[in-house]
């Protein structure tokens, strides 16, 4: 059937097809007079309809949400560390020290590394590769988010890549580094926060007396006229979008590759 | 005021991540931030109803664009009342259900929270919006939300919640592929917009492939059977908080959705006249209904009849909606509003019987009138309303199911309605009886002098009142609803 109604499709490629027609020729026409943002995609996505976005946004943290609330492990860490066996490098001999006894306690130092039961030796060049890599790619991630306005790109972009970065960090180390350098909590917090940007600059909009997201609002808190105030709108609603992104990234990571654990990584 | 709209989708979306922020800082916030959030969202959808009241249709442009370049949420006669339930209808569970949570989820009560309100943020947004793909959107977001929250449970709520996402997740592609082709043909997503291009393309085999793709999307989301293969595992097996707050509304408004896709997007015109599908799916409605009861019939254990009861019902309302008349659409439109009620009376009742025993077999029940009279005493009430007696509002609307039925010529529809009817009232006077009977061989009649009552939690048991309550007082009012809120709406 799918089949047959494929035979009442417009032509592939036609530029007379309806969806080329209604509405898309507004967008392209208007897009830059109203919103001062060059590139229409990102114009049509977070503004004309910005609502969509903010509930994607919202899909996404809901995502990270549900990984967490089902997988994460919390209440038998502290028995399971004392279960097993626990593993330490001597950092300036290389040697590992394996600890039976589980009451015995082994301060915090510099020269001891905490190995993860299961520890493999790693590769010194993959890990001084992707220690150069990590800040190209996040510096990189930066730029996709801000420039979303001018090429494409934008808060989900960036967010998946400044999120890969540390996930890059958490493969090529493990994810007890990783975890130091993401704590759980903070990213806990910023999932919500991100969604909270989004929905916070919708408000404001209220606020100042428009429709929720009607950045044009925003004009005379930030002494600019009203379509350079909806390209920034766009700007801080990505801003969310990105670190929303970026924060889930690393809880389904986190849980999903250590079992809701987060001892022990890929 | 004006922001009502948005007040109503954005204060539980704010209150969300508000939970999830202050579940890592501050703990004891959550509970009191998720009831302002649903709270507001209530107030809101109450000053909604009261404008549609007074200046009928209006429109929320989101942004400030004009649809259908922006989105738009049309709020009119058919969606405020669907939405002052839903809002009420989650407060209430939210209240009733906080002891459950807090003593299952332990450390992470936050994290259910959070999911509760975005899953009502989703079928708030579903309801309100006037836009096909947001629709989608939104669907997504209860959607995910309600795969989470019916994960927690017991042992098996983790493999009926993998079904209820495989089943959902192909429910909601139907729907967007649906939407797809709609967009494809027409090059417009808003739903207003939507039904003006259409009559033009009325004809098209792609037309009628994308109403059926989204058909059949939102009947396997409805649980129409014989698509109803995820609810009876999903919603038994599942917490009981999240049964007290999916089972009454994701069904409803889902059914909600069809009835907006039939009445708005395609309109009767095309539905009824120009595609002839209604003697086929009044057909399956009446098999949905007659299969529910059966079904409901075999069980052994109170919860998984009430689920079977959801099946029968979700047949009801799709059966009115289709049979093609002002009065089976009244009819339909009604029960929608009551089956959330009686639907959350019934589940709230069954988690007020839960705390108090292993499991919900029949075998478990005896005696309960005596140790716990106000749950059951608002299950009998509930109970009434599903068997169809007066006052109890659930009478009323199988009343212009009825005659609806009658008008179209649609006696085997007719047939299922009664025989469903004379089922339920089986089902729970046998349930009353186990009920009544303490069964407690070793005392003579008179020997208990002193029972001593074991109720639920004091705010499960209010909730479940003000249920109740809700029961009869839309029974009364009845007459007002269908007067101010549907007939204006299928005018």
């Amino acid at each position: 059937m799918l089949v047959h109604a494929t035979l009442d499709f417009p032509g592939w490629g036609d530029p007379n097809a309806p969806a080329h027609l209604h509405v898309a020729p507004e967008y392209l026409e208007q897009a830059y007079e109203k919103t001062a943002t060059p590139n229409v995609v990102t114009a049509v996505l977070a503004d004309y309809r910005s609502y969509d976005t903010m509930f994607e946004t919202a899909v996404v943290f809901s995502a990270g949400l549900a990984c967490f609330f089902l997988l994460r492990v919390q209440s038998r860490k502290k028995e399971e560390e004392e279960e097993e066996d626990r593993y330490f490098r001597h950092l300036a001999t290389d040697m590992v020290i394996r600890i039976r006894t589980p009451s015995m306690h082994v301060p915090d130092s510099p020269y001891l590394q905490q190995l993860d039961p299961y520890w493999t030796p790693r590769s010194l060049i993959v890990r001084a590769a992707c220690r150069v890599l990590t800040p190209f790619i996040q510096l990189f991630a930066l730029y996709v988010v801000a420039h979303g306005h001018h090429s494409p790109g934008g808060g989900f972009q960036g967010g998946v890549i400044l999120g890969a970065s540390l996930i890059l960090v958490a493969l090529s180390h493990d994810l007890r580094t990783s975890m130091k350098m993401t704590p759980e909590k903070l990213m806990g917090v910023l999932s919500p926060a991100g969604v909270l940007i989004y929905a916070g600059v919708g408000a404001l909009c209220v606020a100042a007396g428009h429709n929720f997201l009607d950045y044009g609002a925003l004009a005379e808190w930030l002494g600019t006229a009203p379509e350079a105030a909806r390209s920034l709108g766009i700007l801080f609603v990505e801003v969310g979008v990105a670190v929303c992104v970026m924060a889930t990234m690393i809880i389904i990571y986190a849980n999903l590759s250590s079992a809701g654990g987060h001892k022990q990584g890929l | 005021m004006n922001q009502y709209p948005a007040f109503l989708i954005i204060a539980p979306l704010l209150a969300a991540c508000l939970i999830a922020s202050a579940a890592w800082l501050r703990r004891s916030l959550c509970f009191p931030i998720a009831v302002l959030g649903l709270g507001t969202s209530f107030l809101s959808s109450l000053g909604v109803a009261a404008r549609v009241l007074t200046d009928g249709h209006f429109q929320y442009r989101m942004g400030g664009w004009a649809p259908p370049l922006g989105i738009a949420l049309e709020v009119d006669y058919l969606n405020a009342p669907v939405l002052v339930a839903v809002s009420g209808a989650a407060l209430v569970s939210l209240i009733a259900t906080r002891q459950i949570i807090e003593r299952e989820q332990g450390p992470k009560a936050p994290v259910f929270y959070t999911l509760m309100l975005l899953a009502v943020t989703g079928m708030l947004g579903m309801t309100a919006t006037g836009d096909a793909f947001n629709l989608y959107v939104l669907l997504e977001i209860s959607s995910i939300t309600g795969y989470a929250l019916t994960a927690s449970g017991d042992r098996l709520a983790p493999l009926a919640s993998l079904r209820y996402l495989l089943l959902g997740t192909i429910g909601a592609s139907f729907y967007l592929l649906g939407v797809g082709l709609l967009y494809m043909m027409t090059g417009t997503l808003n739903m207003a917009d939507l039904s003006h291009l259409l009559p033009a393309l009325y004809g098209s085999d792609a037309i009628f492939a994308a109403f059926l793709l989204i058909l059949c999307g939102i009947w396997l989301k409805a649980a129409l059977f014989p698509l109803h293969a995820w609810l009876p595992g999903a919603y038994s097996h599942a917490s009981h908080a999240s049964a007290c707050l999916l089972a009454p509304l994701m069904t409803k408004v889902m059914i909600y959705v069809m009835l907006r896709v039939m009445f708005t997007v395609f309109t009767p015109a095309y539905v009824f006249e120009q595609i002839s599908l209604e003697g086929f799916v009044v057909t399956l409605a009446s098999v949905a209904v007659v299969a529910g009861s059966l079904m409901a019939l075999a069980q052994r254990n109170l919860r998984r009849m009430a689920v079977y009861i959801v099946v029968a019902e979700v047949g009801y309302m799709v059966g009115g909606a289709w049979l093609g008349n002002q009065t089976a659409w009244t009819g339909a439109i009604l029960h929608l509003l009551n089956d959330v009620l009686m639907t959350l009376c019934l589940f709230l009742a069954i988690a007020a019987l839960a705390g108090r025993m292993e499991t919900t077999d029949f075998k478990n029940l005896k005696g309960l009138f005596s140790t716990m009279p106000f749950s059951m005493g608002a299950l009998v009430l509930g109970a009434m309303s599903i068997i169809g007696v007066p006052p109890a509002c659930g009478f009323f609307s199988k009343w212009f199911l009825l005659k609806g039925a009658i008008e179209a010529g649609r006696f085997d529809f007719l047939a299922a309605l009664l025989f469903s009817s004379l089922i339920n009232v089986v089902l729970f006077f046998r349930l009353f009886e186990c009920a009544l009977y303490s069964g407690d061989d070793h005392h003579g009649p008179g020997e208990h002098g002193h029972i001593e009552i074991h109720e639920a939690p004091l705010s499960l048991v209010a909730s479940l009142w003000a249920a109740a309550a809700g029961i009869l007082a839309v029974g009364f009012y009845s007459g007002s609803i269908v007067n101010n809120f549907i007939k204006p709406a299928l005018m």
